[in-house]
């Protein structure tokens, strides 16, 4: 006992000091946004000034920023291989001893956290665009500060940076899965905030429960990681993680397999979780209905930061995926498979925030791809990236929506780039980096990714034969088409051509607008909100968002919104167009010395494993790398934006499309419904469940029950039974014996008379028989 | 001799059957007194119970505050109580659950307010009574006085199919409790025919662990199936399980307040306290039906949760699935699955409790447990909706709150005894999310008809007896450990009486410090032979057939 008590505290000391420095600040980063959340939480229902809910949402969130900003700033200042502050807060849980491979682990969960390059990057851009959505929201739920749930919201929204600052930040993968499941929760309350409408709280509830099928993988994958390195401790992990993977053999539970097959297994596992929380094929179905929730939300949580967890968890845990290939391989299949498809159902939306969703997926599977080829500061350089025009774009569209009173539809949109400039000019940037056209964000990040994927297959380096590689690459060259051309006809269809919205359409482009519930060319001076209240989703690819109790009138047209709201649009678009020269590629920084190249490569690298030891600046880029980058910037995506631009706005009446949907109905109607997949898992899966959990139910209720029922009831019959014997046969004996008794009795009776004179007489005769029979003996 | 403290545990176990006997002095029709009185001596009770928490010395695996009277020397039997960390947390339950199951019952109970009050008393004795007794004999008494008060507890103030629910839950559980008598009383002769004793003392059943693994296969089968059976029964475990919803459905929300969080931890405790430590190479023999049980009750409980159309009847299927979760940790014999087991225990008492009560929030305002009923109910109850949020979030297993430490421990647990078995039963927790927000969903979220919008908030009272439930939830899911603390010695010894030399392998503290000191830098290649050679970087990922540059360049 004590030698394990000293053991332990050796282990907690070592991880305080050696791998990392203590910093005692660390835990107010995520802290902050906590109190934020119980101040709010706790009273806001009493404040009758929203300002002061602003006011604590708002400054927890950029305090917890700067104080980021003050750890990253330190970071800078240390050694690259020691980047990393950390600070354990209590001993989560203490659970014992537990046989995993090698011996007993006396493992202690701490709840620690853990800022280091990867890290503090994450929670640069958690609370940094936390605070930017946190303020666009101040804007965009103006209308919620009258009707009380104002406070509500922003709660969440606190909560949310806290859960997310505990996945980024935590020094362990229990801490990790606490912020994982945290943000799950968020996404879930945030999604069904207006959860007087059935089907917002039902894409909450969807989120949840197809959140949690993927974290089924990922607890088996950290058990199994649990199982073969005896603790959940990132240091600890990093550290032991070579010894293991040299190994001969691993035998766990009976089963003897090489650490590869092992780690394949774990990868696979994690890799579940990863497609739940960061909506990849076949898990990807809540993030679309997940728009339901309010703009903000859709910016902030399913498209700059809880979806990336994924790849955050991923890149975190890469010493496991470099030495599993076939995990790898899986990673590079589902990525590739989900950044195409989903491009395509883009292709076929008219609701603007389903469009970004869609490019989300999209997005995201090409950040797998990344990862998929190993490429993991190229799939994170994504990440950020796309946080940027991402969160831009979707912020863009919610002032959009809020301009429009509301309305979702694009075909309702229209000639708003007159309305409102700065909104309209910062998501035509955003668009730019989207499609990778040279020298915004994504142009540096998308390329790297597909470079990396395309390297694999020729350089015939890399491991599961480059087939795949080559595949993915085709994959994802299709889907950066599909993007560009998709972003292009959002922006076309929103911000020109005329407004549509008000009546002044010429070209028969409306349609009746669910939002506003009204037929279209009624009076354009009565847009009230009163029609909100009926059930306006029709069919589930136009659910509107955003409803309100408030009856109030909107008689103006759309018109640039505040500074709360277009002011985060335009900041993330600025860092949408110069983000990428972070990572400036090492063959463009031959061209144009100035820049430094892959700062945020060399950045992280010491945190990704490597198998050989690296040897920096003798890389001479391939002429393929630069034919491919200018294909991509050149041809490929200006190419389609100028398809969408042609189709879009060149003719204003969309006949193209038309003429191309009349052309090809079913590609249509089956990209628009995402290919049924929400209709298969109904009828494949969630309708059998119900059946089959009917079925128990009755035999619980006639079997199970039945049988105990039924015993009680043979109890009863057999009582019957027995009350029947014993009335009749052993009651009957008895009265039998009374009968005779009385019948022999009766011959008796006649004696019993009760006149003294007989009794003397029976004495009398008795007295004389006895004198008798002793007169004899 | 008793010391202090025992005569202390007395008092706090005694004080509410002893309030019940002043109680039966006031006259019928003071309801109030009945109701605030009752409430007071569970109150009281609770704060004498509390220091026990401060005393018990962690360190030891003892039992503690052990005292003994001789009371029928002739069979061996003693009045003999003490507890260890295991039973302290269970007792502590028990009396913290009492005040807050009386505190609900002010406006549920309309009628025969005296015979409740002190029914309710006498049922928080006995069953305080379990979880400190050290002699079997006095066990089976007071296992068997309990279901005295739950049966007229349910038999008077329960639901319109109160009688045959009260009835069965009485018949069948007594039949386990026999079953589980004729073991105990087979064992007690065994002991006798080895030592020459007659001694009912737990001490000396434990005892007989090594004699019972020398008996023929048969003997431990039937005698750890008769055990198995009358725990199982109480857990209750599939396919045992039926009374269990027509109980829960019938019973006044206390009666369903503490039939979960207590009763249903008496057959779990049983297990823990009697058929592990007893028969552990019978029950290693069991397992693969014990485990298969135990998954069946994980994913049909949930399952058959999923489409109750009755509020309370969901809750009580849930409990069935997540005590087949608590049997599963058990049943996998080491640390992570124990403790996790132990504390699934709590877990449940704690969350399943909250959602019972808030379905008999909804059900005294509308007289309704039906879902179909209920919607948009976050509207008019935005208090109530944050807190059954709390608990609905409890019982799926959230982290940052109880629910989530009971079935991570549990499942890492499983996961390294039988890790298909965990598996199984990690599905069931994507069931448990998908039944409960379901129900949530209906019942909170929607749209809202008029009858709801006129629900009332909590009140004061309600608010005061769901905030130490929340509290507690919190606490456990933040900072358990010291409940980890206070049962880790018994559980250390308890799995070196299931699995001799478990503690003996070779720890790996001192490697794991070793790793974690080189943390970051472990990632770093070391230099290899053609560390030298410029040109050999080009060629290192090919020929270790791996991404040699994470992405680097």
């Amino acid at each position: 006992m004590t030698t394990i008590m000293t053991a332990d505290m050796t282990l907690v000391h070592a991880a305080t000091t050696a791998a990392s420095q203590p910093s005692s600040l660390l835990w107010l980063i995520p802290f902050l946004p906590f109190f934020g959340f119980l101040i709010n939480g706790l009273s806001g229902r009493k404040l009758r000034n929203t300002a002061v809910v602003d006011f604590f949402a708002l400054g927890s969130v950029g305090l917890a920023f700067i104080l980021t900003l003050w750890h990253f700033i330190q970071l800078i200042g240390m050694p690259a291989d020691g980047r990393s502050l950390h600070q354990s807060l209590w001993t989560w849980f203490n659970v014992g001893g537990a046989q995993v491979l090698g011996g007993l682990s006396t493992y202690k969960i701490e709840w620690a956290y853990k800022f280091d390059v990867l890290s503090g990057c994450m929670a640069l851009l958690v609370s940094g665009a936390g605070f930017l959505i946190h303020l666009f929201s101040t804007g965009y739920m103006a209308e919620e500060r009258n009707d009380g749930r104002y406070y509500r919201f922003m709660a969440y929204l606190n909560l949310f940076v806290f859960s997310m600052l505990n996945l980024v930040l935590g020094a362990n993968i229990m801490m990790m899965f606490l912020g994982w499941e945290g943000v799950g929760l968020c996404s879930y309350l945030l999604i069904g905030f207006y959860f007087e409408k059935e089907f917002a709280a039902a894409a909450g509830k969807k989120a949840f429960v197809t959140n949690r099928i993927g974290d089924f993988g990922f607890m088996i994958g950290f058990f199994l990681i649990f199982q073969v390195f005896g603790s959940l401790d990132y240091d600890t992990l990093m550290g032991s993680v070579r010894e293991v993977a040299n190994l001969p053999l691993i035998t766990l539970y009976g089963h003897t397999a090489s650490p590869t097959w092992w780690f394949n297994l774990i990868g696979c596992c994690l890799f579940v979780g990863a497609m739940g929380k960061s909506a990849q094929i076949p898990l990807y179905v809540w993030l679309p209905d997940a728009m339901a929730g309010p703009t903000p939300v859709s910016a902030l949580i399913h498209a700059a930061t809880m979806v990336t967890s994924g790849l955050y968890m991923i890149t975190r845990l890469n010493f496991i995926y470099v030495n599993a290939p076939v995990a790898l391989a899986v990673v590079l299949a589902f990525g590739s498979l989900t950044a195409f498809v989903a491009a395509t159902m883009g292709l076929a939306q008219y609701d603007i925030k389903k469009v970004l969703a869609y490019s989300t997926v999209s997005q995201l599977g090409f950040m797998f791809m990344g990862m998929g080829a190993g490429a993991f500061s190229a799939g994170m350089f994504h990440v950020f990236t796309h946080a940027f025009f991402k969160a831009s774009l979707f912020l863009g569209s919610g002032a959009v929506i809020a301009a429009c009173h509301h309305e979702q539809d694009m075909r309702n949109m229209g000639g708003l780039k007159k309305l409102m400039p700065i909104t309209a000019m910062s998501m035509i940037l955003a668009t730019f980096a989207i499609a990778g056209i040279f020298p915004f964000s994504g142009f540096f990040s998308k390329d790297e990714i597909l470079w990396k994927v395309f390297e694999g297959w020729y350089q015939h380096g890399h491991y599961t034969g480059p087939t795949l590689n080559l595949l993915a690459w085709i994959l994802g060259m299709l889907g950066a088409f599909c993007t560009a051309f998709y972003m292009t006809r959002l922006i076309a269809m929103t911000f020109y051509g005329d407004y549509r919205g008000a009546g002044h359409d010429p070209h028969g482009l409306s349609v009746p607008s669910e939002a506003h519930g009204d037929a279209h060319g009624a009076a354009h001076d009565d847009h009230g909100h009163d029609a909100h209240g009926h059930d306006a989703h029709g069919h589930d690819a136009h659910a509107p968002a955003v409803a309100h109790d408030t009856h109030e009138a909107h008689g103006h047209g759309p018109a640039e919104v505040s500074w709360r709201m277009w002011l985060p649009v335009s900041i993330l678009a600025g860092l949408a167009v110069v983000g990428g020269f972070l990572n400036y590629p090492e063959s463009l920084h031959r061209i144009l010395p100035i820049v430094p190249a892959e700062l945020f490569s060399k950045w992280i690298e010491p945190l990704l494993y490597q198998v050989a030891p690296l040897h920096h600046g003798e890389h001479i880029p391939p002429a393929m790398e630069y034919g491919l980058m200018a294909w991509a910037t050149l041809v490929w995506a200006p190419g389609a934006m100028l398809l969408a631009w042609w189709i879009y706005k060149v003719d204003p009446t969309w006949s193209r499309a038309k003429a191309f949907v009349a052309r090809f109905p079913n590609l249509y109607r089956w990209c628009n419904a995402k290919y049924y997949v929400d209709e298969f898992y109904d009828a494949a899966i969630i309708e059998p469940i119900k059946r089959f959990s009917a079925q128990l139910w009755s035999f619980d209720t006639w079997v199970v029950d039945g049988m105990v029922n039924g015993a009680a009831r043979v109890t009863l019959i057999w009582a019957n039974l027995m009350h029947w014997v014993d009335e009749y046969l052993i009651d009957g004996s008895v009265d039998l014996v009374e009968y005779m008794v009385q019948e022999t009795s009766a011959v008796f009776r006649g004696l019993q008379t009760g006149r003294v004179q007989h009794y003397a007489f029976v004495m009398f005769i008795g007295f004389l028989v006895f004198a008798f029979w002793k007169f004899i003996a | 001799m008793f010391t202090v403290n025992t005569t202390l545990m007395l008092v706090a176990t005694f004080l509410p059957v002893l309030g019940a006997l002043v109680l039966l002095l006031v006259p019928k029709d003071q309801r109030r007194v009945f109701e605030v009185g009752s409430l007071l001596i569970m109150i009281a009770s609770l704060l004498l119970s509390l220091p026990f928490w401060f005393g018990y010395d962690r360190a030891s695996d003892a039992v503690q505050w052990a005292g003994a009277w001789s009371w029928i020397p002739a069979l061996g039997v003693k009045f003999s109580v003490g507890m260890d960390g295991i039973s302290l947390l269970l007792w502590l339950l028990t009396t913290f659950i009492g005040p807050i199951a009386i505190a609900c019952s002010f406006s549920a109970i309309l009628e025969r307010h005296k015979e409740y009050y002190i029914w309710m008393l006498v049922l928080q004795t006995a069953m305080l009574g379990v979880f400190i007794t050290q002699d079997m004999f006095l066990f089976y008494l007071f296992w068997e006085v309990m279901l005295v008060p739950m049966y007229f507890l349910i038999a008077i103030w329960g639901g319109p199919q109160k009688l045959y629910a009260a009835i069965k839950l009485f018949l069948y559980t007594l039949a386990g409790s026999v079953l589980m008598l004729v073991a105990l009383l087979a064992i007690y002769f065994l002991q006798h025919q080895t030592t020459g004793v007659y001694d009912f003392s737990l001490a000396s059943f434990q005892a007989m662990a090594p004699v019972i693994a020398q008996q023929s296969k048969s003997y431990q089968t039937l005698m750890a199936l008769a055990f198995f059976v009358g725990f199982a029964i109480k857990v209750p475990m599939f396919p045992f399980h039926t009374w269990l919803p027509d109980a829960h459905v019938q019973a006044p929300t206390a009666g369903s307040v503490i039939l979960a969080a207590i009763l249903l931890k008496m057959g779990t405790y049983g297990f823990v306290r009697f058929l592990l430590p007893i028969m552990p190479t019978a029950t290693k023999d069991l397992m693969p039906w014990f485990l298969g049980l135990s998954l069946i009750g994980i994913i049909y409980g949930a399952l058959v949760a999923m489409i109750q159309k009755d509020m309370k009847k969901l809750v009580a299927y849930s409990s069935v699935s997540h005590l087949g979760l608590c049997m599963l940790g058990l049943f996998a014999l080491n640390p992570y699955g124990i403790k996790g087991g132990l504390f699934q225990m709590l877990n449940h008492g704690i969350s399943t409790s909250g959602l019972f009560l808030a379905v008999g929030i909804v059900y005294e305002r509308r007289h309704t447990r039906m879902i179909a009923d209920f919607g948009g109910l976050s509207k008019s109850m935005p208090i109530f909706a944050t807190i059954f949020m709390i608990m609905t979030m409890s019982s799926i297993g959230l982290p940052l709150l109880n629910g989530f430490i009971g079935e991570g421990v549990i499942l890492m647990g499983a996961f390294q005894a039988f890790p298909w078995a965990a598996v199984v039963a990690t599905l069931g927790i994507i069931l448990g999310a998908a039944y409960m927000l379901w129900m949530f969903q209906r019942v909170m979220f929607g749209p809202i008809t008029e009858v709801n919008e006129k629900m009332e908030d909590l009140n004061l009272r309600e608010i005061l007896y769901f905030a130490p439930l929340v509290i507690a939830a919190f606490w456990i899911g933040l900072y358990p450990g010291p409940i980890m603390d206070v049962m880790d010695a018994p559980v250390r010894k308890l799995v070196e009486q299931v699995s001799p030399g478990f503690h003996a392998a070779q720890d790996l503290a001192a490697k794991q410090a070793a790793a974690a000191k080189l943390g970051m830098k472990g990632m770093t290649a070391p230099a290899a032979h053609h560390d030298s050679d410029p040109t050999g970087h080009e060629a290192a990922p090919a020929a270790h057939g791996a991404p040699a540059h994470g992405g680097g360049h």
